[in-house]
């Protein structure tokens, strides 16, 4: 949020000259939180308006790469506190933990970066690698770093409160931007002046808000800038506290010691389970990164699933990739149904059809994830494209049949449908919920009786 | 630094399922949800004045189509729901049992509105906890169903569902004659969510005795909408809009147990991992998930997923 | 939108008689229709009759405390009346109104701060109503810089930019909306934007389309509280439909029954 008229009129001259063009400061104050002028236009404003304006029109939560090339991610710059307010842009970072004195650390690394789905089109992973120091020996700790770059492909979280442990790991792995993450709040311009050294990302641990606040404030002003805030140590609640409190002062009050992206850490001693469930809650309520312990794929793809779930644009919604599906068992006779891509609708109606107990295929056509009807609306579901899905889905060729079903509510394209592919169309129910009932009774085809 | 406190000008109702003997009921505990004055958790706004309440699903018939592992924990009762109630009381301890007469439905066994009133009586003989009675998602059989169980549960206050915007007459008269609650879902639809409790509260019913269910999405299908619409929901609720002021219902097993990554066999998709961890993971981050944005009451199928949310739930309470 | 009733005024012939007979029955009668229409607030005008305005604005607002909590407006330029009243009505009122003439502002911004009321302020000074959008705001700025001043946060500071009848000023409303929107970039909470809509179309035909249309149009410029006649059903429509299209309250198919639900 900007700055209000009057802030603004505070910081102006209060002379009401007339030479900006406006007949009162108090106008031209008005325009300028209107963004209907720049401060430029008025010859007398003191450097102290121009450095305040252009504090206000930064963004209320920067934004921070961790990581150099193809594998860096980007978090913060949020503008809301609830995803239908608009969306959250930055898909948290999720890091797992490996400590330096595991003598499982190399395997680890090498599953972790195993760690990567494809769920409906997209490819969701692990994005860091979080290098817990323990050894207090500066050379062991950066070689560490430099193998565990080779063996995950990631980039790291340093977590070490020995600075010269994170000079020299630093120096080997500083290239690759990774995020230092000391777990003291002491010593912070020491910490801020390595992060300005090697241009790396700086977490900020103060141990509360306030404390918090005031270390990220010494940290600017040592050099760091690019910095994450660390929020809660103790319990979940606390957590979801500090996260909710850190984000709302940002957006809500441009509060600039608080507007960087946050770092969390679930409960090492609690069991994964209780870890996942965590981490579930971090993710969803504004955390830009994720620390965990968790390794099996049992926990990880959960999460990566609500990552992928919580960040989907409402106004872009999730796609299903459009294809022929099998619905439970279905046989060379099992009615062939067809729908669009826009995830809720094929989840929809694959349940109904589920629920039938039919075997059945289900043909989905790439509209742009959009559904049914709005689809139709806008020709991305038609005669044409619903052809051409049939043709390149092989339905053909699993199929004995040559009976189509569309949904109720473009009945109207099924003369077209029937010229362009030459399969036989039968018009289903309107509602997904009729599903079932059309197919115990109302169905005819697929058994090839009504094909006369 | 002045920390953001949000005062909203109203909480959300609070609905008591259950009741005891000083009630009319047979009860030996009753579940009270809602109440809540501010967003999920945020303690230092004002703690939720009550916990939100756990229940366990039972099904009428036996579950032949369930995953093994969804079957396992309750082998010996499947398929008498008396016994299954009184397994889950006994050995899981959730705060209500969902009774789900799915066998009504013509799909699945057509039974009788008479049996299904006689299993309510059964199952409310076998377990002394609140009673969610959840009918077939056929209307005109649930129609049939509705007055028979809640007649058989009179006394009990129940939470019955469930009403919708083209089938709620019947059930909000059977509700009002034998003093339950209703449970009125809605199919991912913020303004139908609103008007199935215009319609519910024009037919007398005190809207202060309604649950909402935004129809839940399972993770990776389509929580995201219902996360949304429960989010906006709260908000308009402690805004001051009465007609969604209601508690709301995540009806997470049913839905979670659809997903593929809950239900798959390991052998069919190795990398997923072991199937037994999985599947309850899935159905308790589902439930992780809507308690953030708002849910009151949750329905779970597997105990253990039951049981991780109890444990959630202690540490966002922080109860030690 | 904050509904302000302006029915329990003295002059309206039903109100003058009851002040008169002091038929407090009668009063609460009316308080109560116009709550269940809709109102959250009452404004409560003693007119121009009584012979003693500060006593008859004490019974007034113990006649409506009779039978409702409601937030009650205290309407009379003169503060020991509003003194009067206050006192009688113990907390959960606003002032109406001060002027933003030096005089008023050190009077009634000390009373509302320590009352914990809110204030009705109009955008009118020693200088009478501008005529110009930049002469309200100015006036509207000052009215908080006094407010801030004497401790009052600006959510408790209602301005009023001062409706004119259409049928003498007819530049003015379009000036009132632009003034409206204005208000809400002063402060950060914004002060509140309230308007009396009756004003608007005093002498005028097509009282009803006029006041119902000017609503519509403020409500979309930011405007956030109205006084109004609640039984007025074809206005309240309208603000529903308003709050609706404003996305500040949820759509559904009944949701005028829904709004109406919302306030019993």
């Amino acid at each position: 949020m900007a700055l209000t008229g009057l802030d603004i009129y505070k910081l102006l001259p209060k002379t009401n000259c007339g030479d900006c063009g406006s007949p009162t400061c108090l106008a031209f104050a008005m325009k300028l939180a209107s963004k209907q002028a720049e401060l430029q236009s008025c010859p007398h404003a003191s450097e102290e308006a121009t450095a305040a304006l252009g504090a206000a029109s930064q963004p209320p939560i920067r934004l921070v790469t961790i990581g150099a090339g193809d594998n860096r991610v980007e978090i913060g710059n949020e503008t809301v506190l609830f995803r239908h307010q608009e969306t959250f842009y930055h898909q948290t970072a999720l890091a797992v933990r490996v400590r330096e004195d595991d003598p499982e650390r190399e395997a680890r690394l090498e599953k972790i970066a195993g760690l990567r789905f494809t769920r409906v089109g997209e490819e969701i992973a692990v994005d860091l690698a979080a290098l817990e120091e323990e050894s207090g020996d500066p050379e062991k700790f950066a070689a560490f770093a430099l193998r565990a770059g080779e063996l995950s492909g990631l980039p790291a979280v340093l977590i070490s409160s020995s600075l010269p442990c994170l000079g020299a790991a630093l120096e080997k792995i500083g290239k690759s931007r990774p995020l230092i993450c000391p777990r003291s709040p002491e010593k912070i311009e020491d910490f801020a002046a390595l992060a300005r050294e090697h241009s790396c990302p700086l977490a900020v641990d103060g141990g509360s808000v306030e404390k918090t606040a005031e270390l990220s404030l010494r940290a600017r002003e040592a050099g760091a800038e690019d910095l994450v805030l660390l929020a809660g140590s103790g319990s979940l609640k606390e957590k979801l506290a500090d996260l909710t409190v850190i984000r709302r002062q940002a957006l809500r009050k441009q509060f600039r010691p608080l507007g960087y992206p946050t770092i969390a850490f679930t409960n090492p001693d609690a069991d994964p389970e209780a870890q996942a469930l965590e981490a579930a809650v971090l993710i969803a309520k504004y955390a830009g990164v994720v620390v965990t312990d968790l390794i099996r794929p049992e926990y990880i793809l959960p999460l990566l699933t609500v990552r992928q779930n919580i960040y989907t644009d409402p106004q872009k919604p999730i796609q299903v990739e459009p294809k022929l599906y099998p619905v439970g068992t279905p046989d060379r006779n099992s009615p062939l149904l067809v729908t669009t891509n826009f995830s809720l609708t094929y989840f929809t109606v694959e349940g109904e059809i589920e629920a039938s107990r039919i075997g059945a295929y289900l043909l989905v056509v790439d509209t742009e994830g959009t559904s049914v009807l709005t689809a139709w609306a806008a020709d991305k579901f038609n005669a044409a494209s619903i052809s051409r899905a049939l043709n390149d889905s092989g339905a053909a060729d699993l199929l004995d049949h040559r009976n189509l079903i569309l949904p109720g509510y473009v009945a109207v394209l099924s003369g077209k449908v029937e010229e362009e592919s030459g399969w036989t169309v039968e018009v289903g129910p309107r509602e997904a919920s009729g599903i079932p009932k059309f197919l115990k009774t109302a169905y005819r085809g697929g058994t090839g009786k009504d094909q006369s | 630094m002045e920390t953001v406190i949000e005062k909203w000008p109203a909480a959300i109702n609070t609905v008591t399922i259950g009741a005891r003997e000083d009630g009319g009921g047979t009860r030996s505990s009753t579940v009270t949800i809602g109440g809540e004055t501010t967003l999920p958790f945020l303690a230092f706004e004002g703690a939720p004045p009550h916990r939100p309440a756990l229940a366990l699903d039972i099904l009428d018939y036996s579950p032949d189509d369930w995953p093994e592992t969804l079957r396992e924990p309750f082998r010996e009762a499947l398929g008498d729901p008396a016994e299954w109630a009184g397994l889950c009381q006994e050995k899981y301890r959730p705060d209500l049992i969902c009774l789900r007469l799915q066998s009504l439905h013509p799909d699945w066994g057509d039974t009788d509105p008479e049996r299904a009133a006689e299993t309510v009586r059964a199952v409310l003989a076998a377990t002394s906890l609140p009673l969610i009675i959840c009918g077939c998602d056929h209307p005109e059989k649930d129609n049939l169903a509705f007055p028979l169980c809640a007649a058989a549960a009179a006394g009990e206050n129940c939470l019955i569902g469930f009403a919708t915007e083209e089938n709620y007459k019947t059930l909000t008269a059977a509700c009002l004659a034998d003093n339950h609650a209703i449970w009125a879902q809605s199919p991912i639809d913020i303004n139908i969510a609103k008007q199935v409790n215009i319609l519910i509260s024009e037919m007398g019913f005190d809207p202060k005795r309604i649950v909402i269910d935004p129809n839940t999405g399972a993770l990776g299908y389509g929580i995201e909408y219902t996360y949304s619409i429960m989010e906006r929901i709260r908000l308009a609720a402690l805004d001051g809009d009465k007609m969604l002021a209601m508690p709301l219902l995540g009806d997470v097993g049913a839905d979670a147990w659809r997903a593929k990554e809950a239900k798959a066999a390991e052998k069919d998709f190795p990398e997923w991992g072991e199937e037994n961890l999985r599947g309850p993971l899935w159905e308790a981050a589902t439930a992780a998930l809507l308690l953030q944005a708002g849910a009151d009451l949750l329905i779970f199928r597997h105990p253990e997923a039951l049981r991780k949310i109890r444990d959630h739930l202690d540490n966002l309470l922080d109860i030690a | 939108m904050f509904l302000i009733s302006e029915r329990i005024n003295g002059m309206f012939t039903a109100v003058k008689k009851a002040i008169a007979a002091r038929d407090a029955a009668a009063i609460g009668e009316i308080a109560l229709r116009q709550l269940a229409a809709g109102a959250d607030a009452l404004d409560l005008n003693v007119g121009t009759a009584a012979a003693e305005p500060a006593e008859a604005m004490v019974w007034l607002v113990e006649s409506v405390r009779a039978v409702s909590a409601a937030t009650l407006c205290l309407d009379h330029p003169n503060i020991e009346v509003i003194r009067a009243g206050a006192e009688a009505a113990g907390d959960n009122f606003i002032i109406n109104s001060t002027t933003a003439r030096e005089e008023d502002l050190a009077k009634f911004l000390p009373l509302a701060a320590q009352t914990g009321a809110g204030l009705i302020a109009l955008t009118l000074d020693e200088k009478g109503v501008p005529n110009t959008v930049d002469g309200r705001v100015e006036i509207a700025a000052r009215i908080l810089i006094a407010a801030e001043g004497a401790g009052l946060p600006p959510d408790r500071l209602f301005i009023d930019p001062v409706t004119l009848p259409i049928n003498v000023a007819q530049d003015q409303p379009k000036k009132l909306l632009e003034a409206v929107s204005q208000f809400k970039l002063l402060s950060d909470p914004p002060p509140r934007a309230v308007i009396g809509l009756s004003n608007l179309a005093s002498g005028s035909s097509e009282k009803s389309l006029l006041t119902g249309a000017f609503l519509a149009m403020a409500m979309g410029a930011g405007l956030d509280a109205v006084i109004l006649d609640p039984e007025d059903r074809l206005l309240i429509d309208l603000l529903i439909t308003g709050e609706v299209l404003l996305n500040r309250t949820i759509y559904n198919r009944d949701y005028l029954k829904a709004w109406r639900a919302g306030k019993t």
